[in-house]
This record gives structure tokens, C-alpha cells and sequence, in this order.
């Protein structure tokens, strides 16, 4: 049986952050509790599968801890409806009876702990899903974020660490000193808040711009609540001490990854109006003509680009056009060099085909990758559009090719192979093409575009995700603000978007104007995520005018497939991006990282212009020994800190 | 029930109900999981339905014992790629329908079923496409005898969606164990029993233990 919770403490690192008995026997006080965080240490290798857990920040005798425990630990603390005593006996029950784990995944000694005391710095990474902790002796951490990103955990843990962000990296804070103040660490230990505390503060300075009355209210209510229900004395007192404290004054919050953001400093909390971006005509036969030159050369191609952009293609038109846009035809072969390839590209599909063609069943029993891949394929094939009258009916010769294109491409790309989703993604491809050999390429060209969605770590679909919310954060705060409260602000609710582009959303005819938008690559990178945004604004009214929890916003986004009005909805996504770029200059970078735009570190002005080709060069990806210089030039850079915060008073 | 009610979820929201529980359907690729809950959800079979990405959402409320019992039922993906999003929508189920195709995997899913959910979940394995005979790779007994070292597992169950076989008596029977359950769980809250650790006291013997054997 496969291993499903390997070891993550490895190595050198595993006498130091597993406990001494002493440490280990005291009940630590949880102060706050982060789930679905999978953490890893960064000297182990990248395809190890981790396992699931929760990343809290605990008090103990000798100091406080950010400590990761498995998922198995958490198990009774999620469920507060069960009585306590009988958690114990199940958990104990369970605990005995998987005999198929090797000890390294019974509980405790699979905790990781890392002392505040040993913390040197943060770094936030692919645009925070993930949060880097190096320890000072240079031990990494990696925590990735499975259900939500680094934020809310990074608010809390400003809640009990001073950290100042880094002069180099604008994604990497050092850490300073422990927080003292009473007031941050008392509203964590308060537990007043369903959510962690200082996420809840930020919130409700946020959207006392927004919704003052109803913030307000709620926000007393709260109190109320803890002042009447809560011990009155300690109470009271927090109360106090939080009507009086000068709220603009309290530490800077950090806004998804990129910088700190001042109070008050929000002038892109709302983006210019949405201007309407009236969608264009479709590429016509007679300007495609007129784009070939006489040996049959595209002269302009990003032109014809942008008439698809705007319009699509006439349905007549498609056939030759995908080729371009898919990347199977250079846009400036000529009408021979196409023949040639297409002979050549021919030889080599049938050369792949034959491959898996001739294997014996010996082989195939031998090999059980290729087994699963293809046992997979049958199934889906089989369950393929089969209501479109291109695949309808039984024993259709369509589905065969279906069939031998994704086998061919398990041939092609044996790592990526096969994945539930890819049947839908060729599927409207063959039914154009009519020709295997055209389907398989145009759809290798497809995939070229899409594989991060199928990668076997979901990566790629988690970024999206993360990117989708952040995105939201900006574009329509309010609604981002509705889906964080009630429990969806991970957006799992558009995974099959996004997976399948909209393929389950739309009907035959529109998912081929929709793809052949997305496939020109404008107006800017990520235009699915803009069209995600468009159809959640349209909706916007009736997840929170029915006040829609988990359950119902799933169920009514799932049920939206086939009812989304295609046009509307890509002049919208346009009329976003228009918003977004007249905004620009006030743009964070998180967003202009997903739109594509350059890097600009826009919040602290004066000591950036110095640093910004340095930054450029570090803001990449993390790796370890960027990390470890960050770690050295980490005093110098707390000394200067004060300097920094001077000149941007002084600048406003 | 009309067929509105099952599937518009503002017209579901006024009516009342008497329990909620959250039923979640994993297994491999192809089990049929789908069809089972197209089935006992609208009574229709949809052969050539296609393969389910992320997961499907549907309610349906039956009566037990005069109760109105409500089921929140998720369908989700097979492939075990996109298990790290399924897993989160597990975590919180009352009920979990496994559909199975072979030995190894039933104990894979078992397992990811003991990690990711409640321990009072209740477990329902289903060989579904019994009409199938010829095709078949699980014995019902073998299943069975596996089962008895499976303690949370509440039945094994062959369904055919296709030919209507078994499909509402694996969602009455799951439902009407989650609400004794329930019940009896509640009077015990109400202090009458109570369990300490190191009490020498055998676990079957208590009747609000979630692994007990019937």
C-alpha cells in the first residue's frame, strides 16, 4: 500500500524541531488554530507528497510557537458538537487500529514546532499560497496553503511578532522582536471572534468604509456579547482598552503577499466606474484574406488577434484559424511550409500511435501506469459529450477517435498523461478538426496552455484559485469580503470553471467563441480569472441578498452551467480589465502580477526607485541561498527601518 | 416532492425539516457514483452522463418515522489528482457512501475516510452495477468479510442504479442510522451516561459508541 504520510522532518533538521521530552509532555495553550496547511521542510525533495495539517501558534512555559501538527491531531478539535470525553475514546480507537502506519505518523512526533525565539524571517511565495519561516541557525519551512492563503495567518502571527518588511524583497519580513503589547495578544486569547482576531479588526476597519451602520452594529454586538457572556472584569477591561486605542495608529495590515498597507491609504478600494466594452464582429472570411500575403504568410497577426479578441471567428473560418491560434501553424509559414508540416506532423502522430498500438498484453499487464491511463480514457470517453450529435448514438467512430487522440497524447506526454477533464478539452477540438491528426496537434497546443490545471499536486489550480480571490479582493471587495465569511473564500466553487475552462458551462457553439477569445492571450494574462469575476459580479446580488452559505452558493454557482449569457459576460470581463488598468498606477502588485503587468513597489516611493532593479531580479521565484543572504543583511535592514517609516511621513 | 423542490435550493430553503445530514459520495472512477444519486434523487438513469469535475451538489428529504430528514448529498470527482480539493468537502459529513470497484482500492478509500472525516461518521460501502454480473471483481461475501475488521463500515450494499436495485434503501438505511444516532446521542448528553477514560468499560458496550457492530 502507498505510504500517504511520509516523513517531513528529515535529516539534520529532525532532532531539533521534534521535541525533548520535557517540551513535549506540556499541554501547550493554543492561541490560534489555521487549517488546511500542508508544510514541508525545504531540504526535502519537491514530488513528496505531505499531508495534510493545521498551523496554530501556541503558548508554552518557555515561550510561544508557530507548531504544525497532522491532520489526525485536529480531528476532535474540529468537531466542538461532540462531547469530549467520547472524542477521547474514538480517537483512541482509531489510533490503535491503523496498524498500517509506521509510528512516525501517530501524532506527536510528527509535530513541528519552531520557537518565536528561533524565527529570523518570512517570505511569502507563489503569490501566497505558500509562507516561507527560516529559523536562525537557517532550517526552512515551507507552509503551503491548501484552503485559504498565508493572510489570515500572517495577520495573526502580527498579533505576537514585530516583523518589518525587507529593504531587498518586498516578500520577505524579517523578524523584529516579540509584540509585548496586551491589547493584540488578549484580543487573540480572547477568542470573541469566530475567526482569528486581527484578521477580524482589519476586516472591520475595511469595511467600515464600505458598510459603516452594519459594521458598526455588528461589531458592538460582539462586544456585547463577550461583556455579557464572558468574564466581566477581564472583559470590560479589553473593551476599554480597544474603544480608546487610536485605530489608525495599530500596526499596518499586509494585503494578500505584496506590502504593507497603510489605514486610511486605500484609494483603490474603488475602481473607476466599469466603462461598457461593446463586443466587435467576428473575423470575417474576406479580412482573413486579406491578412495572408500571396504565398499565404498571416502579415499581422496580432491584429487578427484582437478581431478575435473582440468578436470571435465565423463559424466557416474556425477550422483553418485554430491551427494559428493553437500553435500547431506559425503564423508566418507559407501555404507550402504548412503542407511540409503538416506531413511531417502526420508521420510523427502515426509513428506515437503505433507506439501503444503494438503493445502485447504482456506489456500491458507489466506496466500498470500505462494500464491505469488507458482504463481511465475508456471510461471517459465513453461518457464524453455523448449528447451532441457528433458523439451520439452507439458504437460512434467518433468516440474511437476520441479514444486514440488521448492515448496518442499519453504517448506524447506520458507524465501529464491522461486527467479527468482533458475528454472535454478535445472533444469540440475533434468535432472541428474532423481529422485525428489535426485534433491531436491543435490539441497538444491546447494543453501547452493548460497543463498546469492537471498537474498531479494541483498547484496550478490552487495559484488560480488564490489568484482568483486576490483578484476579487480588488475588483469587487464587498463580495470578497460575503465569500470569506462564509467559508468559500478559497473559491473552490469555481474549480470546474476553471479546470475545464467553462467547458461545462456553455453550450457547444459558445464554448468555441469563448475559447478562441481566451486562446488570442488578450488583453492580458489571466483573462479567464477577469471572466470569473464577471460572472461572480453578475451573481453577486443573489449570493448575498439570500445570504448564501457554503452549500447554497456551490449549489447555485454548479447550477448556473448553461444559463451564463456568453456575450454580456466577456464585455463585462473587459469593462474589468479597463477598470483595473485606468487604475494602474495605484494597482498592488499581487494584481499586477496576475494581469501581467510589471512590478512596482507603489506603496513606499522614495526608497524603492534605488532598490527597484534589485527587486526585479529577487522577486522571481524564492530560492534557498536568496533566503540565506536576506538572513545577513537582516540587521542592517532593521536599522534602516526606522529611517523608512520617517521619510514616508514626511512624504505624505 | 416535486422535482422543483430537489433542485431549486431557494424554494428547499423555507421548508422545514426535523434533521440535516451531510452525505458525501467518493470512489473510484466510474463507479457510478453519479448515477446512484441521479437515481435516488430523481428516480431517472442517465447512462452516458458526464464524468463529474470537482463536485455535484443535490437535497433530498425523506421520511423517517415521521420525521422529515433532510440530505445535503455531494458527489464528488473519482480521480485521484483532485482528491486534495474533494478531501475538504468530507471533512464535515454525517454519512459517506463508498463506491467501490476493487479490493485495494476499497481499503485506500476506508482509510482516506478514517483520516479526513468526523469519527462519528457512518460508512455505507456500495458495489454498484450488480447488473453487470459478468464484469464483476468484488465477491459480496469477500467484501463482507473484510468488513468485519472495518468497524465503522455500517453495511455492504450491491446497487444498480440502472435497474433500480437497492439505490433508496442505501439512503433510508444510512439516514435512519444517522437519526438514531443522533437521538441516542442526545439523551446521553442529557447526563444519564457518562464514560471516563480508564474506566475498565468495553467500547461495545456502549450504546452511543459510532463503531459499534450490529
Amino acid at each position: 500500500m502507498r505510504r500517504n504520510q511520509p516523513l517531513f522532518v528529515q535529516g539534520a533538521d529532525l532532532h531539533k524541531n521534534t521535541f525533548r521530552m520535557s517540551e513535549a509532555a506540556e499541554q501547550g495553550k493554543d492561541l490560534c488554530i489555521h487549517t488546511g496547511v500542508v508544510l514541508r521542510n525545504a531540504n526535502t525533495k519537491e514530488e513528496e507528497v505531505q499531508s495534510l495539517g493545521t498551523l496554530n501558534i501556541v503558548e508554552y512555559s518557555f515561550g510561544k510557537c508557530i507548531e504544525w501538527k497532522p491532520v489526525e491531531d485536529s480531528v476532535v478539535s474540529e468537531n466542538p458538537d461532540q462531547d469530549s470525553e467520547w472524542s477521547l475514546v474514538d480517537t483512541h480507537v482509531r489510533r490503535a487500529r491503523t496498524s498500517s502506519e509506521g509510528p512516525d505518523s501517530l501524532g506527536r512526533t510528527r509535530t513541528v514546532r519552531i520557537s518565536f525565539s528561533d524565527l529570523n524571517s518570512l517570505r511569502i511565495n507563489h503569490g501566497g499560497q505558500q509562507l516561507i519561516f527560516m529559523q536562525k541557525d537557517g532550517t526552512t519551512y515551507v507552509a503551503f496553503f491548501q484552503l485559504s492563503n498565508f493572510e489570515s495567518f500572517l495577520n495573526s502571527l502580527k498579533g505576537f511578532i514585530n516583523f518589518v518588511k525587507s529593504r531587498t524583497n518586498r516578500n520577505t519580513f524579517i523578524v523584529v522582536d516579540e509584540v509585548q503589547s496586551v491589547l493584540s495578544k488578549s484580543f487573540a486569547e480572547l477568542d470573541i471572534f469566530q475567526e482569528n482576531t486581527s484578521d477580524y479588526v482589519w476586516k472591520f476597519v475595511r469595511n467600515l468604509h464600505n458598510r459603516p451602520y452594519e459594521t458598526t452594529l455588528e461589531a458592538f454586538s460582539k462586544l456585547a456579547d463577550i461583556c455579557l457572556y464572558k468574564d466581566p472584569v477581564k472583559s470590560s477591561e479589553e473593551a476599554s482598552e480597544f474603544l480608546t486605542h487610536d485605530v489608525p495608529a495599530l500596526p499596518a495590515s499586509v494585503s494578500s503577499g505584496d506590502e504593507y498597507e497603510v489605514i486610511g491609504d486605500h484609494e483603490f478600494d474603488v475602481l473607476p466606474p466599469r466603462p461598457h466594452c461593446p463586443r466587435g464582429m467576428p473575423l470575417s472570411q474576406e479580412q482573413w484574406n486579406k491578412f495572408k500575403d500571396s504565398e499565404g504568410r498571416i502579415l499581422n497577426p496580432q491584429e487578427v488577434k484582437d478581431i478575435i479578441f473582440h468578436g470571435g471567428i465565423i463559424p466557416s473560418l474556425r477550422f483553418e484559424v485554430w491551427k494559428f491560434l493553437l500553435n500547431y501553424y506559425p503564423w508566418n509559414s507559407t501555404h507550402i511550409e504548412r503542407l511540409e508540416l503538416k506531413k511531417r506532423k502526420t508521420d510523427e502522430y502515426f509513428a506515437m500511435k503505433l507506439q501503444w498500438r503494438s503493445m502485447t498484453l504482456v506489456q500491458e499487464n507489466n506496466f500498470s501506469d500505462y494500464r491505469d491511463r488507458k482504463n481511465l480514457i475508456e471510461k471517459d470517453v465513453n461518457r464524453t459529450d455523448r449528447t451532441h450529435p457528433y458523439y451520439s448514438g452507439d458504437n460512434n467512430p467518433h468516440l474511437a477517435q476520441l479514444s486514440d487522440i488521448l492515448m496518442t497524447y499519453v504517448m506524447y506526454n506520458f507524465d501529464l498523461g491522461y486527467v479527468q477533464g482533458m475528454s472535454d478539452l478535445l472533444s469540440p477540438i475533434l468535432c472541428l478538426m474532423e481529422s485525428e491528426v489535426d485534433a491531436f496537434w491543435c490539441f497538444v497546443g491546447f494543453m501547452e496552455k493548460v497543463s498546469p490545471n492537471f498537474e498531479v499536486d494541483q498547484a496550478g489550480m490552487k495559484t488560480q484559485l488564490c489568484q482568483l480571490y486576490t483578484l476579487l479582493s480588488t475588483t469587487d471587495p464587498q463580495l470578497a469580503y460575503y465569500l470569506n465569511n462564509h467559508d468559500s473564500g478559497n473559491m473552490f466553487f469555481c474549480f470546474r470553471w476553471l479546470l475545464v475552462l467553462f467547458k461545462r458551462e456553455f453550450s457547444a457553439v459558445d464554448i468555441m467563441k469563448l475559447w478562441e477569445v481566451l486562446w488570442t492571450d488578450l488583453p492580458c494574462k489571466n483573462f479567464h480569472l477577469l471572466i470569473c469575476a464577471a460572472i461572480l459580479n453578475t451573481e453577486r446580488n443573489v449570493l448575498m441578498e439570500n445570504h448564501y452559505g457554503l452549500t447554497e452558493i456551490l449549489k447555485h454557482i454548479n447550477d448556473l452551467s448553461n444559463h451564463i449569457d456568453l456575450s454580456s459576460t466577456l464585455s463585462k470581463a473587459e469593462g474589468i480589465y479597463c477598470q483595473l488598468i485606468s487604475a494602474e498606477d495605484q494597482l498592488p502588485d499581487n494584481i499586477r502580477v496576475i494581469i501581467g503587468l510589471e512590478i512596482q513597489n507603489n506603496v513606499l516611493p522614495i526608497i524603492d526607485i534605488e532598490n527597484d532593479i534589485e527587486a526585479s531580479d529577487h522577486n522571481a521565484e524564492a530560492d534557498e541561498s536568496d533566503i540565506n543572504a536576506e538572513k545577513n543583511s537582516s540587521t542592517e535592514s532593521i536599522l534602516e527601518f526606522d529611517t523608512v517609516t520617517f521619510d514616508v511621513k514626511r512624504f505624505k | 416532492m416535486s422535482n422543483r423542490d430537489s433542485d431549486n435550493l431557494i424554494s428547499t430553503n423555507d421548508e422545514t425539516f426535523d434533521y440535516l445530514f451531510k452525505i458525501v459520495l467518493i470512489g473510484d472512477c466510474g463507479t457510478g457514483k453519479t448515477c446512484v444519486v441521479q437515481r435516488f434523487r430523481s428516480g431517472t438513469f442517465i447512462e452516458r452522463h458526464g464524468n463529474t469535475i470537482g463536485v455535484d451538489f443535490s437535497m433530498k428529504t425523506v421520511l423517517i418515522d415521521d420525521k422529515k430528514v433532510k440530505l445535503q448529498i455531494w458527489d464528488t470527482a473519482g480521480q485521484e489528482r483532485f482528491r486534495t480539493i474533494t478531501q475538504s468537502y468530507y471533512r464535515s459529513a454525517n454519512g459517506v457512501v463508498v463506491g467501490i470497484s476493487t479490493f485495494l482500492s476499497l481499503q485506500h478509500w476506508v482509510e482516506e475516510v478514517r483520516r479526513y472525516t468526523s469519527s462519528h461518521v457512518l460508512l455505507i460501502l456500495v458495489g454498484n452495477k450488480c447488473d453487470l454480473e459478468s464484469l464483476r471483481e468484488v465477491e459480496k461475501g469477500e467484501a463482507e468479510a473484510l468488513c468485519q475488521y472495518l468497524p465503522e463500515v455500517l453495511q455492504v450494499v450491491e446497487t444498480s442504479a440502472k435497474e433500480n436495485t437497492n439505490i433508496d434503501s442505501v439512503f433510508f438505511y444510512l439516514a435512519s442510522e444517522l437519526k438514531r444516532r443522533h437521538e441516542n446521542r442526545q439523551i446521553n448528553a442529557n447526563g444519564d451516561e457518562v464514560v471516563r477514560l480508564g474506566a475498565s468499560r468495553k467500547l461495545s458496550s456502549c450504546s452511543s459508541c459510532s463503531y459499534k457492530i450490529f
